[in-house]
């Protein structure tokens, strides 16, 4: 390969992610123009500048932007998260609800409603009572913990990739199972908050949410170019990848951390948004092709625009009873896989 | 260079490789062969530091492997296991590119150091026309060639082989053992390579290591292997060594039922 057609690959390849990340930024724009509510451009201009009706002002920076940005965030954590789970495992399926954290998240948030709520004043039905707030954390811890005893059954014998991966699924399908007797047995007065949360939604997400998400994004993403060559080791069977030089145990153990990390924090903000995990890292590979430096910038940029514009569909669609966003995801998702499928087979 | 005394590697209740011994100069090619499960691959892998003994040490130069890291290991010793698996995707210079992993570490990026390496290990190997080529559309004897060069790339003193010219036709099994050899020659690599092929080992090897249910029952020269009569005892097979020329390495002959039925 000649200098001159290496530097017009990679200028080739600069505009493509920034191609993406102007895509990422319409989406967001669009996702604060567009909504349940009609708002003239103007008036969503004035309420950005600070001008404007309060009531456009309430729609657009209290409800909408958050919202948005919220969405866009989770939509990293969950991309990201599948892609380094995708890579260490080895397995194309791996994403954060195959491998227990989501399940995890859902136990300790079902848990905690139904205890808290029992604790607080039994026989109570009154949805006030319910301690909304607490959710982000208790969900991220559950995640967290889940994704650490997984860690600690594969870590014991051998960090074998299919040994965690199935260890993942085990444990999640007893997380999950946990759960839905919970809700089933206790969860009566609950349930409505319960469904909303466990189809992933970002119904009502304020900026307290986005400040519970940032610091996470901040971090896991200012630690990945530690992990990038790393990550092109991991895709090699361990004793290769040693061979070349990798400490293979604890940088497999740093990019579990980190997917962990952001899919806990992620799913205990918005709950399991299903399939981002998924196919957002499929389709980054697919439009990076062999140019393996874009696939992480991509993968950031389309889970934003994912989610973002997902979470835009299921509002517009649904009016005032708004479709969840894990249901957009879900629907959308499979036809998108199903199609990634048969071009690389 | 490398050495290695007393090494024993168990798996489970099994001794894979009980109480075996090496030494490595500069420049030399030891062969190491032996029946199937005779603890070849284990050997190697012991060497390489990949499993830890449970007993005995590996050291390159004067420092144990057990106490360096990856990326220093893999400085001084590339390690080429059998039948290894790439991504499916890669091209060939970018699995050659991984080769200078243990250089670049985590953040330095690439110099012209690195690229001359990779293109100094593709030429080696006859590749620098296939860099841009995924690994998928190569055939057997190019994927070879190309994890090879990526071991090259590491420029390591020390290359261990775990059988480099299984699966290869005899043409690509010669042009290996012509570059193991320019590379030992030329270059002072040291080289512990498996290999199958009897006629082959003792040709190519200045030492040899015969391995039989991990224990090591010889460690010379060619010729004094071919007087042992080990040969026939390890590998249960009954054939008699023969001069074809009078430079060249014992040729072993193997007598095959059929001529046998043919001669009595």
């Amino acid at each position: 390969m000649t200098a001159a057609t290496q530097a017009s690959q990679r200028a080739a390849s600069g505009w493509l992610v920034l191609a993406f990340a102007g895509m990422a930024v319409l989406s967001l724009a669009l996702a604060t123009f567009l909504g349940v509510v009609d708002l003239p451009p103007s008036d969503v201009i004035a309420a950005l500048a600070g001008h404007g009706s309060s009531e456009a002002r309430s729609i657009i920076l209290d409800i909408r932007l958050p919202r948005v940005v919220t969405g866009i965030l989770a939509g990293i954590h969950f991309a990201v998260a599948g892609l380094l789970l995708q890579t260490i495992t080895r397995n194309p399926l791996a994403d954060p609800s195959l491998m227990g954290i989501s399940q995890g998240a859902m136990l300790a948030v079902s848990g905690f409603l139904v205890f808290t709520v029992y604790v607080h004043d039994p026989g109570s039905n009154t949805l006030q009572a319910l301690p909304l707030g607490w959710l982000p954390v208790i969900g991220t811890i559950g995640g967290m913990l889940a994704g650490g005893f997984i860690y600690a059954i594969a870590f014991r014998r051998d960090l074998g990739p299919l040994r965690i991966t199935l260890c993942g699924i085990a444990v999640g399908a007893v997380l999950h199972a946990i759960g839905i007797g919970m809700i089933a047995g206790w969860g009566s007065a609950r349930i409505e908050v319960l469904l909303e949360w466990f189809s992933g939604s970002l119904y009502a997400r304020n900026w307290q949410h986005v400040v519970f998400l940032l610091p996470f994004t901040v971090a896991g993403l200012a630690i990945l170019p530690l992990v990038r060559r790393p990550l092109a080791l991991l895709r090699f069977e361990a004793t290769v990848a040693r061979s070349f030089g990798l400490s293979y145990r604890r940088q497999f153990s740093l990019a579990l951390l980190i997917a962990c990390v952001l899919a806990a924090s992620a799913v205990g903000v918005v709950g399991p948004v299903v399939f981002v995990g998924l196919i957002v890292p499929h389709l980054a590979r697919f439009i990076a092709g062999r140019r393996f430096d874009l696939v992480l910038p991509l993968t950031i940029a389309l889970g934003a625009i994912s989610v973002t514009l997902g979470d835009l569909v299921g509002r517009l669609l649904g009016q005032a009873e708004e479709i969840p966003i894990g249901v957009i995801t879900a629907v959308c998702g499979v036809p998108v896989l199903v199609a990634l499928l048969r071009r690389t087979a | 260079m490398l050495s290695c005394s007393g090494l024993s590697v168990s798996y489970g209740r099994r001794k894979a490789l009980s109480d075996f011994s090496l030494s490595l100069a500069p420049g030399e090619i030891r062969a190491l062969i032996g029946p199937n499960g005779s603890g070849k691959s284990t050997a190697l892998q012991a060497l390489a530091g990949l499993i830890r003994p449970a007993a005995g040490s590996a050291a390159i130069g004067d420092r144990a492997v057990a106490s360096m890291s990856r990326r220093e290991i893999a400085r001084h010793l590339a390690f080429l296991p059998q039948q290894p698996v790439a991504p499916d995707e890669m091209t060939v210079e970018q699995l050659v590119r991984q080769g200078r992993f243990s250089h670049v570490g985590l953040f330095r990026s690439y110099g012209p150091r690195d690229d001359e390496a990779i293109r100094w290990a593709l030429e080696s190997t006859g590749l620098a026309d296939f860099a841009d080529r995924g690994l998928r559309e190569l055939s057997g004897g190019e994927r070879q060639r190309a994890w090879i060069s990526a071991a090259l790339a590491q420029e390591a003193r020390i290359l261990l082989l775990d059988e480099p010219t299984s699966f290869l036709d005899i043409g690509y099994q010669i042009e290996v053992l012509d570059l193991v050899y320019r590379l030992s020659r030329e270059r002072g690599v040291g080289i512990v390579m498996a290999i199958h092929d009897l006629n082959q080992a003792m040709s190519i090897c200045d030492r040899i290591s015969l391995l039989e249910k991990g224990r090591l029952v010889f460690d010379g020269q060619a010729q004094a292997l071919a007087e042992s009569g080990l040969i026939e005892k390890v590998f249960r097979v009954e054939g008699r060594f023969v001069q074809l020329s009078p430079e060249s390495a014992p040729h072993f002959d193997v007598h095959l039922s059929r001529w046998r039925a043919v001669t009595a």
